[in-house]
């Protein structure tokens, strides 16, 4: 379900609870306890450990790890991968979202399935596909090394596997929002006179932004922190085809525990970052949801 | 402008929406479109409006056929149901909004629609409001926000869906004076959907009355209520009693009476539906000489109101009626409840009972 | 498909939707089950339950199911506790919640691994205890655990948003004491999204690759699950072999998300609410 609507709907659902339907203080405080415990011991404990294993050895080896060349090219790399795959996964999803969302069609449901598909695969066979596809024995292999034109091993392959792994993001988010809000503005649009543009850009694309930018955060943090799929066709070529993650691998493998902490921390910042801005957007739809539907309320008793 | 529809068909599925509708709106008339849910009439209003395109048959915008033509071609004004204001834009900026997506060479410039939009906006007394954004306004404030949108763009055609729907009785009986007004002033040919026959009667110079997606009778408020065509139109307006006869040659027989009434198309010994307005049933509290009566027992009276209402047991039927009688004739007969009473139907319509619905 | 409808777009949004989803994922994806066509039968059975790989589907789903089990557990008793208690800081964990959704899985598995070697955080705690979980199945199970966490939380979440204080007040109205309304009136609201949540974390986890490989160990017929079998075949140039193990595994994914899916339509008409 879209997060945006889980939101909105969260809004409307009651807080206060009388005795009746309430545990013991003592359940209660146990029942917090565990939770907290759990959630201590699986989510806080690694997220702790990442920066204590990285400045272990102090803030200059530190430091230096981040600002070494394969680091930066790395950083590069991931950051171009991210560039590419998230555009195209944006306008997909638009696309997807109004022709699923705005009409009625046979094999919606199937299309929608469909759409999921890549959450429901590895991210192994994600980039096992391509190497089958585009690899040296793959269906068309053969004419690109003949024409010098690389994909495995090399940044297309690590750009159509992010691609991949994010696909349905975007999609996800928007559908059911779109879904939810009906056709209704667009077609006063087009009686008041607009084209499809003008209907897409001053009516639509203002209405779904939260939910769009909510994808696209998700998108986001998934891209520039995927490992499976991109490890199998990236070859991890120092400087040339190594992600951040892969370079995270390639440093704890030889051992270099501070570095590869150091690197990581970056990612677990990422993530921290994603959330922040996860539950900002949350936090603002919920409101604009809420907001409206309160002052409707307001209005309609005051009338 | 005109508008003439013919032989529109229209299905979702299997189901059929519209089926062969024909109906003709001449220039400047407010037309109402009224019938009970899923008999078609929204569906017949977003045909005219480009909004649903008929599986077959045409659209004629005065004389001209319009079937074709894109919704943002064919110059009306649609209100819908939930107003479909633009939630992110000011209210300014909604009824700006058909100016702003002209073409460049037939734009106005800003002065000019900022002329335009508040001229409007005075029109539906709500300038005031000009800077707010639809989740801070009424219900019935965003519904003449969503009239001056649509009347922006200076359509044609005036279209609205169901426009008092979704608001609060008072409200609604406002607001549909202020639009029969608004229309008087305007006359823009108009055509508005309802299921509320209240609303239809008291707003529309001509009625439509729609059941399963065909047209029943159209006509004046006076038309339909006085005179239904059809069984479906008596029970859907106002407040009728039907009763189960026998037609023999040109009379009708209810409860063991015998009731004149002039049916010469009735000749043939049949079952027949009999409908008579509450309001034409005449209480006696003695037999009538003059004419044939039925025995009736009162069950309940309500009393509150001008009027007084009737709940009438029939003698020989387990049929209950209902009679409207004013105040004064109520105090004159001095009724009480279990009292035996002689009723007179007058302005009985019968209909074979194959007729009904 | 042909749509009468006023909104325009229809056939250039659908036209574009169905180019892309083609190539980046449904051509792609047919390339494993092509593959596995040009092998024989024998050589598909040989490559794809080879006692190491059968190894590794044990260790998989086995480690898979277990670590969905204990999201059921902590999932539904966090989002229990998430939407009916106030505590301090309660927003701050329940947007802490998707962390795992958020982490990037190698960061989780170098993590899980550094708290759980033997001389770890927690490690050194269960040493003496004579419980080794990193290079073990144990370790699988914990970095399956984590990546798994979010989903039964976030389906049973919204469920129990939605079940009003009325229901629970009217069967306390009616004499059922607090166990009895949980029993009777709200696990029977909230199980289908517990089922949901449970085949959601156990999907992803038996495809989960990068929080594992730090923790496993990876040891034939010990503690190598089967995506690791797919890249060490690949590895080692022997595509046919890595596609046989990969074809099962795409089976499997897509009749569970099927299967997802079905239940949640046969759910949603069935009680008629979304989720």
């Amino acid at each position: 379900m879209s997060a945006t609507i889980t939101q909105y709907r969260k809004y409307h659902s009651k807080v206060g609870r009388s005795r009746a339907t309430s545990e013991s203080t003592l359940v209660r405080y146990s029942l917090i306890g565990i939770t907290l415990a759990f959630l201590g011991l699986f989510l806080l404990l690694p997220l702790l450990a990442v920066f204590t294993e990285a400045l272990r050895k102090g803030f200059e080896t530190y430091f230096s790890a981040l600002i070494e060349p394969d680091a930066l090219s790395a950083i590069q790399l991931t950051l171009t991968a991210t560039a590419i795959s998230l555009p195209l996964n944006l306008v997909f999803g638009v696309a997807a979202a109004w022709a699923i969302a705005k009409f009625e069609f046979k094999g919606k449901s199937f299309l929608i399935t469909l759409i999921d598909l890549p959450f429901a695969v590895s991210p192994v066979i994600a980039g096992l596909i391509y190497v089958l596809i585009f690899g040296a024995q793959g269906w068309v292999g053969g004419w690109m090394s003949d024409h010098d034109f690389k994909v495995i091993f090399a940044i297309p392959g690590i750009v159509l596997a992010t691609i991949f792994v994010t696909f349905p993001f975007v999609a996800r988010e928007l559908i059911p929002l779109m879904q939810a809000q009906g056709k209704e503005e667009e077609e006063a649009a087009m009686v008041l006179g607009a084209n499809g543009w003008q209907m897409f850009w001053h009516v639509t694309l203002p209405n779904i932004k939260w939910g769009l930018l909510y994808g696209v955060i998700l998108c986001n943090a998934r891209a520039m922190g995927e490992f499976g799929a991109v490890s199998v066709v990236s070859g991890h070529i120092r400087g040339l085809t190594n992600t951040l993650p892969l370079h995270v691998e390639i440093l704890y493998n030889e051992y270099n525990y501070a570095a590869a902490f150091a690197v990581a921390s970056i990612l677990a910042l990422l993530a921290l970052l994603t959330l922040a801005l996860k539950t900002y957007v949350e936090w603002q739809s919920a409101k604009n949801a809420a907001g409206i539907e309160k002052e409707i309320m307001e209005r309609e008793i005051k009338e | 402008m005109s508008i003439e529809i013919k032989n529109i068909n229209k299905g979702f599925g299997s189901f059929s929406a519209l089926n062969n509708v024909s109906l003709d709106v001449p220039t400047g008339e407010l037309v109402a479109l009224l019938g009970p849910s899923g008999c078609g009439k929204t569906t017949l209003l977003r045909i005219i409006a480009g909004l649903e395109t008929p599986d077959s048959g045409n659209i004629h915008f005065h004389g001209k056929d319009a079937t074709e033509r894109a919704v943002r071609e064919r110059e009306v004004g649609f209100v819908f149901q939930h107003y479909a204001l633009f939630r992110h834009m000011t209210v300014f900026e909604n009824v700006a909004f058909g100016l702003r997506v002209r073409p460049k060479h037939t734009r106005p410039n800003d002065a000019e629609i900022k002329r335009r939009v508040h001229e409007l906006l005075n029109l539906v007394q709500l300038d005031w409001l000009a800077d707010r954004y639809p989740p801070q306004l009424s219900g019935g404030q965003r519904q003449r926000i969503a009239l001056a949108r649509a009347l922006a763009v200076e359509p044609k055609v005036l279209l609205l869906d169901e426009p008092f729907g979704a608001l609060d009785a008072k409200v609604r009986k406002e607001l549909r004076r202020w639009l029969r007004r608004l229309h008087d002033e305007l006359h823009i040919t108009s055509v508005f959907v309802t299921h509320d026959q209240e609303e239809a009667l008291e707003v529309a110079d001509t009625i439509v009355v729609m059941n399963q997606g065909k047209i029943e009778q159209i006509g004046s408020p006076q038309q339909v209520y006085d005179q239904p065509a059809t069984p479906f139109v008596y029970q859907f307006l106002g407040n009728v009693n039907q009763f189960n006869g026998h037609a023999t040659n040109g009379e009708i027989q209810i409860n063991n009476t015998e009731l004149k009434i002039n049916a010469p198309e009735l000749t043939q010994n049949s079952p027949v539906l009999a409908y008579v307005r509450n309001s034409d049933i005449e209480v006696y509290k003695e037999s009538q000489h003059t004419t044939s009566t039925i025995n009736a027992r009162i069950q309940h009276i309500h009393a509150v109101g001008s009027l007084v209402k009737l709940e009438l047991q029939l003698s020989h039927q387990s049929d209950v009626i209902e009679a409207e009688l004013t105040q004064v004739r109520f105090k004159e007969l001095a009724l009480s409840q279990g009292d035996n009473v002689f009723i007179v139907p007058r302005n009985i319509r019968v209909f074979p009972s194959t007729a009904t619905q | 498909m042909a749509q009468k409808n006023s909104l325009p777009g229809f056939n250039l949004s659908l036209g574009y939707a169905l180019l892309y989803l083609s190539l980046i994922v449904l051509i792609p994806l047919s390339a494993v089950f092509i593959k596995t066509f040009s092998l024989s039968w024998a050589e598909f059975v040989e490559a794809a339950t080879a006692p190491r790989v059968m190894a590794s589907y044990k260790l998989t789903f086995g480690a898979s199911f277990i670590a969905a089990l204990i999201n059921v557990v902590f999932g539904v008793l966090t989002a229990w506790v998430l939407t009916r208690y106030q505590f301090f800081g309660k927003k701050i964990i329940d947007a802490f919640v998707d962390f795992p959704f958020a982490l990037p899985t190698a960061v989780a598995g170098i993590a899980l691994s550094a708290i759980y070697a033997k001389n770890g955080w927690v490690g050194s705690l269960l040493e003496p205890l004579g419980i080794t979980v990193a290079y073990t199945p144990l370790g699988v199970i914990v970095a399956l655990t984590f990546i798994g966490l979010p989903f039964v939380v976030r389906t049973v979440q919204p469920v129990l948003e939605d079940l009003g204080a009325e229901v629970e007040e009217a069967a306390a109205s009616l004499g059922a004491n607090r166990w009895q309304v949980f029993y009777k009136v709200i696990f029977p609201a909230i199980w289908p999204a517990v089922i949901t949540g449970f085949a959601l974390a156990f999907a992803r986890a038996i495809g989960e690759y990068g929080s594992v490989i730090f923790i496993a160990g990876n040891m034939p017929m010990v503690s190598e699950i089967t995506p690791l079998i797919i890249i060490t075949k690949l590895e080692q140039y022997d595509y046919a072999g890595a596609t046989a193990v990969a074809a099962v595994m795409l089976v499997i994914s897509f009749i569970l998300l099927f299967a997802i899916n079905g239940f949640q339509w046969w759910n949603n008409r069935r009680f008629g609410y979304v989720k």
